[in-house]
């Protein structure tokens, strides 16, 4: 390619130029000049997408697996809940068949380079051709190493096996055991916090746990409160079970 | 037309004073028309807005208890509009609701408030729209059930709501309130939407400006005395309304909207004082004291109000005036029919952008996220919260709007 700009290049980007100054005058002058073009009408809300329980991507194989790997990185015990009463395997689950899992929000074509820990997520599969990928390798080390499948392990032997992935001292033929186990965490906190309109952190149990009031967004009746604690239900997006008649 | 405008132009120069002075005439007449027919706001029935349609060429549906009628075009074309109407041809229709053969006239066109207007007003507005670009436009047949197909039946309609009557000014009043009261009662027509119907669709004299349901809004009580729906609003508040778009307590939504955007905010602040005038002469009867709901229902109605509605309304209901309606004391929220509210919050509104405000501030819709009962227990709660004190609605009222919303 050329260095010097050709001049019907220069010409056409003349064109591009002044036309792309001048339209959205025209076009804001049409469609928002007398706010008579700000796009809205009744009824239609910007509904969050949230999957529905008929979109899964999960195995029942694998769905066993996932809930218990969640089940070891936020375990249930005396502290408190863990993933599995946030039912954090049914997050990932809708989320891996919805664009997360397919990666579609993410630049997803080649070049495939390890890449630094800054740099995120580096995989050639999407989240959800990961997951496929990975947990029969785990599984096959499992048989391998203690006899059978993950989910079967006694708990050391699933800390010791998680522990094995995360420094990297299990690794597995075709994708990064690592990358795994990184998605894997992530997503569970994912779902132990988000909100319970995708699947997980069932009737709010990951706020009540941490004290964190939900979805709110306004806090002006409180703000002469002076550091006392402000005690509120938390809410989801779709609400509480303080908006119902009790 | 343009001829006229040069001719005025030079006349107000004083260049030709005598022989202009016709022409400067019919200048002046054709605008007086064109503000009638905005204050009357013709254009909104006569214009096929869902379509984009041509202004004043017809083909709206207008959506009745009866059945839908579609609104005639307005323009001088001959075959499709009213081109080969006379003065007197318009005058009748505009004063008796007889078409140019002789037809009766459906009450969806509404003579009855026009009747009142003198000849000169009417002519005006003939004359204003024969300056109209004719435009042929087929308009749809309407779609009425058998009996009222056939239009003669319409002269018994007549005969029991409609008086061929004059405006006759009341010498005990001042200028501004005759004035008020002659927009309101004729070009401006306010009662066609909130003032009560019969079962025949005539107009209840007792319910005058008291409130009526349209096409599943309820058009608030206006009367701005004593107990009225606007008793809380000031004679500037009416035509800041009006004017503006924006008022204090509320802003014009969809349907009011369209009348504020098309015509009020086009008319004289004279005019506007002088309808807020009228209004805040108007008296009611004290509201039908209401039973308070169950605590349950507070507590649940308190609940998603201060989760869901207070970032915006404020959780003492006071709002923020002139963006977000305060809730303590709004006629919309404590209106007899709790259509407008209940309608609001499951399909949202957008106030309308006018001149004085173009921010379009918009209300979301709550469809998808509250169940009937949740929207009925907060709408109860609203409804008594504060100095409010209006009778609950219950889950099935709300029920009702959530099907025909999703048939319309």
């Amino acid at each position: 390619m050329a260095p010097v700009m050709s001049r019907r290049a220069a010409l056409k980007g003349l064109i591009m130029t002044t036309t792309a100054l001048a339209l959205p005058g025209v076009v804001l002058g049409r469609e928002y000049g007398r706010g008579a073009g700000v796009p809205w009408e009744p009824g239609a809300a910007d509904i969050p997408y949230y999957g529905t329980r008929d979109e899964g991507f999960l195995t029942e194989a694998e769905l066993t697996t996932v809930r218990a790997i969640a089940a070891r990185i936020i375990p249930s015990d005396e502290d408190g809940p863990g993933a599995a009463e946030a039912d954090v395997v049914t997050f990932i689950d809708r989320q891996l068949a919805g664009f997360y899992g397919r990666g579609q929000h993410w630049y997803m074509q080649g070049p495939f380079h390890e890449g630094l820990s800054t740099q995120g997520y580096q995989s050639e599969h999407p989240p959800a051709q990961l997951y496929r990928l990975a947990l029969p390798e785990l599984d096959t080390y499992c048989d391998a190493q203690y006899g059978s499948r993950f989910s079967s392990l006694s708990e050391a032997n699933q800390d010791a096996v998680l522990t094995g992935l995360d420094e990297e001292e299990i690794t597995f033929e075709t994708v990064s055991a690592k990358t795994f186990f990184d998605l894997i965490v992530e997503n569970t906190i994912e779902g132990f916090f988000a909100d319970p309109i995708y699947g997980g952190n069932r009737d709010m149990i990951g706020w009540r746990y941490v004290g964190f009031p939900g979805a709110r967004y306004d806090y002006r009746d409180f703000v002469g409160h002076n550091g006392a604690r402000i005690d509120l239900p938390p809410v989801s997006l779709m609400g509480g079970p303080h908006w119902t008649r009790q | 037309m343009r001829n006229s405008v040069i001719l005025a132009a030079l006349a107000a120069a004083g260049l030709v004073a005598g022989t202009a002075q016709a022409q400067e005439l019919a200048y002046s007449q054709v605008e007086r028309g064109r503000y009638l027919v905005t204050a009357g706001n013709c254009a909104a029935c006569h214009t096929d807005m869902e379509n984009d349609g041509t202004p004043f060429a017809g083909g709206r549906g207008l959506d009745t208890p009866f059945g839908v009628i579609y609104s005639r075009n307005l323009t001088p074309d001959e075959e499709t509009g009213i081109g080969l109407w006379s003065r007197d041809d318009f005058y009748r229709a505009m004063n008796e609701g007889v078409n140019r053969e002789g037809q009766q006239l459906y009450p969806a066109f509404p003579y009855t408030y026009f009747t009142i207007m003198p000849r000169e007003d009417v002519d005006a507005v003939y004359d204003y729209l024969r300056t109209l670009e004719p435009v042929r436009a087929e308009i749809p047949e309407n779609e009425l059930p058998l009996p009222l197909r056939f239009r003669p039946a319409v002269a018994g309609w007549k005969m029991l709501f409609f008086e061929d009557r004059e405006f006759v000014p009341d010498p005990a009043q001042s200028d501004a309130w005759n004035r008020g009261r002659y927009l309101v009662d004729g070009p401006t027509h306010c009662g066609a939407c909130h003032t009560g119907k019969n079962l025949l669709g005539g107009d209840r004299e007792a319910e005058y400006l008291r409130g009526g349901t349209l096409e599943n809004w309820f058009a608030p009580n206006i009367r701005g005395g004593e107990n009225g729906g606007l008793a809380q609003w000031e004679i500037g508040d009416i035509v800041e309304f009006l004017r503006d778009g924006r008022a204090r307590h509320t802003a014009p939504m969809q349907r009011m909207g369209e009348v504020v955007g098309l015509s009020t905010q086009h008319m004289t602040q004279e005019d506007l004082e002088a309808i807020a005038i009228y209004l805040k002469s108007l008296n009611d009867e004290p509201p039908q004291a209401a039973d308070p709901i169950t605590e349950d229902r507070v507590a649940a109605g308190r609940s998603i109000f201060f989760d869901e509605c207070a970032a915006c309304h404020a959780a003492d209901g006071s709002g923020v005036p002139y963006i977000f309606a305060p809730l303590d004391g709004s006629n919309k929220l404590t209106a007899e029919d709790p259509s407008t509210v209940i309608r609001i919050i499951l399909e949202g509104a957008q106030a309308v952008p006018t001149e004085a405000a173009l921010g379009p501030l918009a209300m979301p819709a709550f469809d998808w996220k509250l169940s009937d009962e949740q929207i009925a227990d907060v709408v109860s709660y609203l409804r008594q919260a504060w100095s409010n004190n209006a009778i609950a609605v219950s889950a099935s009222d709300v029920a009702d709007m959530r099907s025909y919303l999703e048939e319309h």
